[in-house]
């Protein structure tokens, strides 16, 4: 059946900004839908209010729209464009949620607007807890016990009627958000209280548990013709208890016999038929009991979701793709695959792999939210490795999820502390699993499998590596070939074995020479060499043959930025994905590497070839070689591949653009400062501490109040501002190690200063700045956590003038050939570097829409040797800069607060945001407002806002309550400001604070009396003092400002909400940007017959 | 790896690996050999199944090369057994195949009540080969065809002497080929059997070494089966007057088996003829049809098949080296369903005959349940 005809413009919905549970992934299907429409003609409009995205980039879609994904924004889009029918699996369970708002609304009916890809229905059976299990129970399968509870009382009747401990699932939340695990009585209320909170329809499911059973997931296709393939089973090595995405997990499933197999693949099969999935995709969840087999069936989301991109990526079938092709009236035997070119999307792929996903946590920033996994995803992305067996994928996982273990590595944890973790759900239980196994041998196996629920085959994969690498170590020395070979075929690193063995990774090397050993590259086919296929997809392993001819030494080597985590997620992904693209249309070929299955990077059709491969210096130099390629780009993947360039260039490398020595000047404390102060700039006073006597010296010589910053630990974790000699103490009585080796860098902390991020290319002679953004609140939080704003809204222009003058004079002094990030800091009109990035940073993808100029394409041409006068991008003097052509551009972190209990969620030196949203406006005002409704938090248009403010903010603060009033709010505030603003004329009610008693602000909140609130910190002890009030803040949704100018930033945006107006303007289209396919490998005819 | 065994094809390539199950004979003493180490390699794409591939009659003759890395994962249980009501024939191994080539034995726990694969293949006198580079061989096959092989014990020293080499390779010259082979001898029934006496059809079943899950689902329907050996006579039929005679799935080449085809040819318009794989074959060459051998084959547990009746595809088990030539039928017989991928035949029909018949394994075991009312169509031919 043909496409359909009686469609001309189909709206696509995205999932909007990056939290725990919904990240690139959906930029990834979102935008391997976008061009499946387009290839059959359709006009797509896409809204998602993500600048990070590939999705939004000019040229993908026909279409863009950066406005919020709320009802009467999506509605102000659909009255301009128009569209036939709105596509709504593509974005998550954000876009599912939307479409159901959109038909209650009746904006759908209103205006005309077809669902496609799930039908309302389907949506509605598939996310109603109890409809569905009313589903599952007619087709003669299970669900686990359980009831739907809509108060305390009646969750409590169930407790008593089902046994602890239980599961409790609030509906319709993402990524298991408000859900928990109740072990006893004892805790049961108050997590039975959260989960209704946090569910839109105030109701959760009390449930059976199935704590310590299998976990399976299947990836289902189907179609309107009744036609379904099952694209992958995918097994949890971590058993029932910890949700999925925080799982390992690896496909296909290894433990199910084939009668189980197919009768989950039927029963899978027959839930999407019954739920009404009839073009697209699903998965479906089932538990299956270790002893009895018993099978049940826990959820299905009706959209593509994590698990479908990792299921894409680890078979080779393009889900979303497929879902959007079918959702326009294609059945599964018309569309063909392109990654095969030989079998149709009706064709289940088989493996001759494994495919071994490993999640990345946040321990080391967040360490109190880790100490045991749940029912709600706490992973902030993922890695993804192939192997020919297990063992393989595994060790290569866990080395690309870069979270410190290059494969399976021994804890060295006190014995009870290792019998907890082996005992609970917790991000650490393989790798004690795994200490066990190595200290104890093969017979611990049995005990090892009944503690941690890990099913025997995985362990007994881990004991045969535990004894190859006995065998290393007993003999020592350098390992003869086949034993070396042997230890490669397990994915252990060179690394390792030259630490087990005792000797020097040189020698191994010496090894890998004089016997040529190296790794060998399959194709990822999707039918297990059954059938010749022309896939550019590969990964490494042993010993076997090889495939794929080098690709030659014109390709350029593009190294990704490995899993999504704090400070390192899909802006350099995207970076990545709009290079390839740029260097394909210039007619180059480009190499992919990355681990990351969730990103477009990593999507069959981005590169010339894509290799999943950790991100180390030893896989990528394997690429190099195999491939026959020098020329490597580092300059985008974030730190990752900076951090291995020394040690390519030192292999043969040619890094592309600005050399490996300037880098590393760039990035040592000393030389930099050389180099700063010799250009006549001026940097915060900072010195280096190798003792803990120093530590305090320095910090008395610079003057209070200073940065401290531990040099050794991972993401910047017990960074921290000293106002004085106490939080100093405080700091040291941390028992932060102070040496030589592991000194601690104490910098003079300019606050109140304004801080600007600054993002250019430069081409050896001239700078093209892409934009200067303003953060909104003041020096002292990490820029990544900062609102800014696009262009900077206060701001003199001598001070604009200097940061000009001060990016070209360190572009021609480091030699900078491509991206130069610079944050600046302004205090009193003094202009000081913060900080100085050679690559390509988080909010180039912003400036680049915001600014209408591809800096990406801009710096692959310079690379490619057009210099920026030819490019026409500079003035006779041999500068250029972008400008908002959006008028202003406004961007927001978004944070995922919610899902650490009690976390403060105070902003600092230390970067906690996950993501980012972008907002636009012909006024700051709308583009603040927006933003701020893209990030989820309502500004209240009325009301009364709380006010605590320290002693030097409020002089500072006055005007904006002064303009709260005018427009009408009611103002309360604690004793000390009441008084100071009561003075000034400004008459508030008194509330308490958290400690003198009730009622205090805290339960003012919870009655529902206050709706913004503004609570300013002043050093360490009132930010622990007003803990409370922002954790309430974030479990109630009530916003809250911690800075003054935050504080006015959201006046602007109340002013603007109250003028009623929701207006949505399309993102220009420049002929800057240039991102159409012109693909050397990828044929567009794509569908069969 | 230091390597215990050799897989050795015709073409001389030799495959190193770690035996498991039966221990293989050394390359000087293959005549005498009392364990199954010997016939045609051919891949199977399936993930799982393992157990119901290794006990199919139709891979009698054949090496499987499992293209999944990890096999033995979830242990043996005798009860997924595929062998058909053998009675007559005690002492025939439990297993069919020749021998088995992976990539990964999983030798630890299996649950209880099951015993590992190592112990099966050993308990019935099986070769396997482990780490040996089954993706590597799987490109080969499928760029050269199938090719026979044995699986052969090393030397003392763990190698393969030239003479050794020699003297595996003048073995594998005395292999017969694929093409030609009639097996049906060393498969199937030689007792004809009752089952489900109180069913209400009465299908007739030709067991050319059919799958005990074909009697299970026929059974599944209220049929009361009669098992018949291959080399059943139109006579022995026409005094037993079953509804209808289902020609069963098996191993070899369907052009040597000549009486079988004659015995349909004698029934055709008089019963419904109903065929699976082999049997399938058989009923086109009994209507004049052609088979050819094909380079190597349908063997996987993922093929997708069109039924162009309906439009509809569904994902089929397939274990073929056989098919049919569609330009060889004659008129009145139209391809009823056809191979999604590459188009070949996948079934025929003739309504008013009341012939159909499918390439594809509707009783899956190992496989997708999606075809099983392939078997509701069967029986419809027997309403009007």
């Amino acid at each position: 059946m043909p496409a359909r005809e009686d469609l001309n413009t189909i709206l696509v919905i995205g999932s909007g900004p990056i939290v725990i549970g919904q990240a690139c992934e959906f930029d990834y299907s979102g935008t391997q839908a976008v061009r499946a429409l387009e290839e059959e003609g359709y006009r797509v409009v896409l809204v998602n209010p993500n600048p990070a995205t590939v999705m939004t980039t000019p040229g993908i879609a026909e279409s863009i729209y950066v406005e919020p994904l709320t009802p009467e924004y999506i509605e102000s889009v659909i009255k301009e464009e128009r569209p036939d029918a709105l596509l709504s699996t593509m974005g998550g369970q954000t876009a599912l949620n939307l479409t159901l708002e959109l038909r209650d609304l009746g904006i759908l009916d209103k205006y005309g607007v077809e669902v496609i890809g799930a039908s309302v229905e389907s949506i509605r059976k598939a996310e109603d807890r109890s409809a569905f299990k009313t589903v599952i129970e007619s087709l003669g399968l299970e669900s686990p016990k359980s009831v739907l509870c809509r108060s305390i009382a009646a969750a409590k009747t169930t407790a008593r009627e089902i046994g602890f401990p239980l599961i409790i699932r609030p509906s319709f939340t993402l990524g298991g958000m408000g859900g928990s695990i109740a072990f006893e009585e004892a805790e049961f209320d108050s997590l039975v209280e959260k989960a209704l909170r946090a569910s839109p329809t105030h109701e959760a499911l009390i449930e059976e548990s199935l704590i310590g059973w299998k976990e399976f997931e299947l990836e289902v296709m189907r179609d309107k013709a009744d036609n379904a393939v099952i694209v992958c089973s995918i097994e949890n090595i971590d058993p029932m208890g910890t949700h999925t995405g925080d799982s390992i997990t690896i496909a296909p499933a290894q433990t199910l016999s084939d009668r189980e197999y197919q009768k989950m693949r039927t029963a899978a099969i027959e839930i999407l038929k019954a739920i009404g999935v009839d073009c697209g995709g699903s998965n479906v969840q089932f538990a299956v009991h270790p002893e009895t087999g018993r099978m049940i069936v826990i959820e299905m989301n009706p959209r593509v979701s994590r698990s479908s991109a990792l299921a894409s990526k680890a078979t080779g079938f393009p889900i979303a793709r497929g879902s959007a092709k079918l959702a326009v009236g294609y059945t599964l035997d018309e569309v063909m695959n392109e990654i095969t070119g030989k079998t149709a999307l009706a064709f289940e792929p088989a493996l001759d792999y494994c495919a071994v996903k490993v999640p990345r946590f946040e321990t080391e920033k967040f360490p109190s939210a880790y100490g045991v996994l749940g029912t709600q995803m706490k992973s902030v992305g993922e890695s993804l490795a192939l192997g020919r067996t297990a063992i393989e994928a595994l060790n290569k996982a866990v080395r690309a999820a870069e979270s410190g273990y290059d494969g399976l590595e021994c804890l060295e944890l006190p014995r009870e502390e290792e019998e907890r973790i082996l005992c609970s759900a917790h991000p650490r239980r393989l790798l004690s699993a795994w200490t066990v196994i190595k200290r104890e041998g093969r017979s611990a196996l049995d005990e090892l499998s009944r503690k941690t629920g890990f099913d025997p085959w995985f362990l007994h994969q881990m004991a045969n590596q535990a004894e190859l690498e006995s065998e290393l170590e007993r003999s020592g020395g350098v390992p003869s070939a086949p034993i070396y070979l042997e230890a490669k075929r397990y994915g252990i690193s060179d690394a390792r074995i030259a630490a087990l063995a005792g000797i020097g990774e040189q020698e191994l090397r010496t090894l890998r020479e004089s016997e040529n050993l190296k790794p060998c590259y399959h194709l990822v086919d999707t039918c297990a060499g059954e059938f010749e296929a022309s896939t550019p997809y590969f990964y490494s392993t042993w010993g076997e043959a090889d495939e794929g001819e080098p690709i030659g030494e014109d390709a350029v080597i593009i190294i990704s930025s490995g899993p999504n985590r704090i400070g390192q997620g899909l802006e350099f992904d995207t970076g990545c994905t709009l290079a390839s693209l740029a260097w394909r249309n210039l007619g180059h070929k480009t190499v992919m590497i990355n681990s990351n299955p969730e990103t477009v990077s990593t999507d069959y059709n981005t590169s010339s070839r894509l290799y999943i491969e950790p991100l180390t210096a030893e896989h990528v130099k394997d690429v190099l070689r195999k491939e026959g390629a020098k020329r490597v780009v580092v300059q985008l993947g974030g730190q990752t591949p900076l951090n291995m360039a020394e040690e390519l260039e030192a292999s043969g490398a040619q890094i592309v653009g600005t050399s490996v020595e300037q880098i590393r000047r760039s990035e040592d404390r000393q030389l930099f400062s050389a180099a700063i102060s010799k250009l006549g700039l001026r940097q915060p006073k900072n010195r280096s501490a190798s003792t803990r006597e120093e530590v305090v010296i320095l910090a008395r010589q610079i003057g209070f109040p200073v940065l401290l910053r531990p040099s050794f630990v991972l993401g910047g974790r017990s960074m921290m501002i000293a106002y004085g000699e106490e939080e100093l103490e405080a700091f040291l009585a941390k028992g932060i190690p102070v040496s030589p080796e592991r000194p601690v860098l104490v910098d003079q902390f300019l606050e109140d200063a304004f801080e600007y991020d600054m993002d250019a290319v430069s081409d050896g002679e001239n700078l093209y700045v892409g934009g200067i953004l303003q953060h909104i609140e003041a020096a002292g939080i990490h820029s990544g956590d900062s609102a800014a704003v696009f262009p900077p809204y206060k701001s003199t222009p001598a001070v604009l003038d200097a940061m000009r003058d001060a990016a070209r004079k360190i572009a021609k002094e480091f030699g900078i050939i491509g991206f130069l990030n610079i944050q600046f800091a302004a205090k009193d009109n003094v202009l000081y570097l913060i900080e100085v990035n050679p690559r390509a940073s988080r909010t180039v993808p912003f400036l680049s829409k915001a600014s209408g100029v591809n800096m990406v394409a801009l710096a692959v041409k310079v690379w490619e040797g057009r210099s920026l006068a030819e490019q026409g991008m500079v003035d006779s003097t041999g500068y250029g800069e972008g400008r908002c052509l959006t008028g202003w551009a406004v961007k927001e972190a978004v944070f995922s607060f919610d899902r650490f209990v009690g976390l403060d969620p105070i902003l600092g030196p230390e970067m906690k945001s996950t993501g980012e949203a972008i907002g636009t406006g012909a006024t700051f005002g709308e583009a603040f407002a927006k933003v701020q409704r893209a990030v989820g938090t309502i500004l209240p248009k009325e009301g009364r806002v709380f006010v605590s403010v320290n002693k030097k903010d409020r002089d500072t603060i006055l005007p904006t309550v002064k303009e709260l009033v005018d427009l009408g709010f009611a103002v309360c505030a604690t004793r000390g400001t009441a008084n100071y603003l009561f003075e000034k004329g400004i008459f508030s009610e008194v509330i308490l604070k958290v400690h003198e008693g009730h009622p205090n602000v805290l339960d003012h909140m919870r009655s529902g009396r206050i709706q913004l609130l503004i609570n300013t910190p002043s050093g360490r002890n009132s930010q622990i003092g007003g803990e409370d009030i922002r954790t309430e803040a974030v479990a109630m949704k009530i916003p809250y400002t911690t800075t003054t100018s935050a504080a006015a930033a959201a006046v602007h945006g109340i002013r603007y909400l109250r003028t009623g107006y929701a207006e949505v303007k399309r993102l220009p289209k420049t002929e800057k940007f240039d991102v159409s396919s012109k693909n050397d490998n990828i044929s567009k005819s794509s569908v069969l017959r | 790896m230091i390597p215990n065994s050799y897989l050795i094809l015709d073409d001389g390539s030799v495959w190193p690996g770690k035996s498991f199950g039966a221990t293989p004979p050394a390359a000087d003493s293959l005549a005498n050999a009392d364990v199954s180490f010997d016939g045609e390699v051919i891949f199977n794409t399936g993930m799982t199944g393992y157990h119901e591939i290794l006990t199919d009659p139709s891979y009698t003759g054949q090496i499987v090369l499992m293209t999944y890395p990890h096999i033995g994962n979830y242990g043996d249980d005798d009860s997924w057994s595929e062998i058909g009501p053998e009675s007559g024939r005690e002492g025939l191994p439990g297993i069919k195949a020749g021998g088995l080539v992976v990539r990964s034995v999983y030798d630890g726990r299996v649950p209880a009540g099951r015993i590992k694969l190592n112990e099966f293949l050993k308990k019935n006198g099986v070769c396997g080969i482990s780490e040996v580079d089954t993706r590597g061989l799987t490109l080969k096959l499928r760029s050269e065809g199938s090719r026979n092989g044995i699986i052969v014990g090393a030397g003392p020293n763990g190698d393969l002497s030239e003479e050794e080499k020699k003297a595996a390779l003048l073995y594998l010259q005395s292999l017969p080929s694929m093409a030609g082979a009639d097996l049906t001898g060393k498969v199937g029934t030689a007792e004809v059997s009752a089952i489900n006496p109180e069913g209400k059809i009465h299908v007739a079943l030709l067991d050319c070494g059919l799958k005990m899950n074909i009697i299970r689902e026929l059974v599944s329907r209220n049929a009361r089966v009669t098992v018949l050996p291959s080399k059943t006579t139109l006579e022995d039929i026409q005094t037993l007057k079953p509804d209808a005679l289902l020609l069963s799935n098996g191993p070899g080449d369907p052009e040597p088996l000549e009486s079988q085809a004659s015995l349909a040819a004698g029934l055709l318009g008089k019963i419904p003829l109903w065929g699976i794989c082999l049997g399938h074959q058989i009923l086109s060459r009994a209507i004049g049809g052609k088979t050819y051998k094909m380079s190597f084959g349908h063997h996987g547990l993922n093929h997708p098949v069109r039924d162009e009746k309906t439009g509809r595809v569904f994902v089929t088990s397939q274990n073929h080296g056989f098919a049919v030539d569609e330009a060889s039928l004659p008129d009145g017989f139209t391809v009823r369903f056809r191979n999604a991928n590459d188009g070949s035949v996948e079934g025929i029909e003739n309504t008013d005959l009341k012939l159909i018949c499918v390439q594809h394994h509707p009783e899956a075991s190992p496989g997708p349940d999606d075809s099983s009312w392939i078997f509701d169509l069967f029986l419809e031919t027997l309403e009007d």
